[in-house]
């Protein structure tokens, strides 16, 4: 058994934060998309667009419902990603090789989902 | 959308459980929507109430960070099957998989209700089972012995790593498959599997689901499977019914809404297996 370092207890205090901001900033996104769905009256049955990145800053700009739902969207997805990649930097700077090996493998296999989705069509 | 999407949520959170064992069914039998959709919608909306969870869990220091993520590289690429299995596979087996996996779910809720009323524990207790692993320490395994030291907690050893691998893959797949968080896998497994105290395993089992949905939400959203429009409502739905959910939980009698669930579950149950006999 093993009592956890002062310094463990920082690291997991600090994760938690970083959770729960990149999922607050999501869900108002997500809100802010839903509201101009709203008011514009777009129905949840219309069949939404499909993402195109390309196309994301400018709907942002233009208030355009999709732009805030695929930004939102985006940040939900990357919400645990970025918990991963936060843990990864702090088992490294603890000198934790086995963890931030651990860490890294977890976002090596998000990425290789990633390529064989593109690759599959 | 939205209030279902809260009712899901709420259910949810008052019962231990994701919101993606009533958002499948609803998405699919209430809205009519195509059955991997709803599983994209799904998984978005698990991330959402798990990492939010997850994220007040780790500030209190509740749950494991590093069994977590050991098991968690297990569930991820469980879930990278899963989800290029989803795709391969029949939408009529997949119902037909979601309903048997309604049906655990509710005999599981019906054995946890008739344990609290015997006033028995539904579970072993914690005392750790006769285990196949040797004690940290011995047989000269000093490696194995000090990622045990590692990945246990304050009170607890943990036990019978190569069974919660097994059982994270598994945990991985169906969660892929099936569009839930799978918590109702993981708990039991590091409760009862590994020797893990339920409060931690529940907020551990918080952390890992994050991330198996993300690895699969990614392969819904690319193979363009996520409405934004039905994804939106669905997500901030879920969110805010959990969040009201946890706070009236101590004013709610759990066993009425236990009884309830169950009576709901059963029903969606039947519904998807007539979807998918046609």
């Amino acid at each position: 058994m093993s009592d956890r370092h002062p310094v463990d207890r920082r690291f997991e205090r600090r994760l938690g934060r970083l959770l729960i901001t990149v999922m607050y900033v999501a869900v108002i996104l997500l809100l802010v998309g839903v509201v101009l769905m709203l008011a514009t009256g777009v129905s949840p049955m219309s069949g939404g667009p499909g993402l195109d990145p390309a196309r994301l800053v400018g709907d942002v700009l233009a208030l355009a419902p999709a732009g805030f739902l695929w930004l939102g969207l985006l940040a939900v997805i990357a919400t645990p990603v970025s918990r991963v990649l936060g843990a990864a930097v702090g088992f490294i700077r603890g000198g934790e090789p086995l963890m931030a090996a651990i860490s890294l493998a977890i976002l090596a296999v998000i990425a290789l989902g990633v390529v064989v989705a593109i690759l599959a069509g | 959308m939205l209030a279902g999407g809260a009712a899901a949520g709420a259910f949810g959170s008052l019962l231990g459980l994701g919101g993606g064992v009533l958002i499948v069914p609803l998405l699919t039998l209430g809205f009519g929507l195509d059955l991997r959709a709803a599983v994209g919608v799904s998984l978005v909306s698990v991330i959402v109430t798990s990492s939010a969870a997850a994220g007040v869990y780790l500030e209190r220091n509740v749950a494991n960070l590093r069994l977590g993520m050991t098991l968690e590289l297990f569930t991820a690429l469980g879930a990278l099957g899963g989800g290029l299995i989803a795709f391969l596979i029949e939408e009529r087996l997949l119902a037909v998989l979601f309903a048997a996996l309604l049906g655990y779910v509710s005999l599981s809720m019906v054995r946890h209700g008739l344990a609290a009323e015997d006033g028995t524990p539904p579970e072993p207790p914690l005392e750790p089972p006769p285990d196949d692993d040797p004690p940290p320490g011995t047989n000269g395994r000093d490696l194995r012995a000090r990622a045990i030291e590692r990945l246990s907690g304050d009170a607890y050893t943990v036990r019978r790593i190569g069974t919660g691998v097994a059982g994270s893959v598994f945990a991985g797949v169906v969660s892929a498959l099936l569009g839930i968080g799978g918590g109702i896998i993981k708990v039991p497994l590091m409760h009862i599997g590994m020797g893990v105290p339920l409060r931690v395993a529940t907020a551990t089992s918080n952390l890992i689901i994050g991330v198996t949905a993300s690895a699969s939400a990614v392969i819904y959203l690319l193979r363009g499977e996520i409405d934004p429009y039905v994804a939106g409502p669905v997500a901030i739905g879920v969110f805010v019914g959990a969040t009201a959910g946890s706070r009236v939980a101590h004013r709610i009698d759990l066993r009425v809404l236990r009884g309830l669930f169950v009576i709901v579950l059963l029903y969606t149950a039947f519904q998807m297996l007539l979807r998918a006999l046609g």
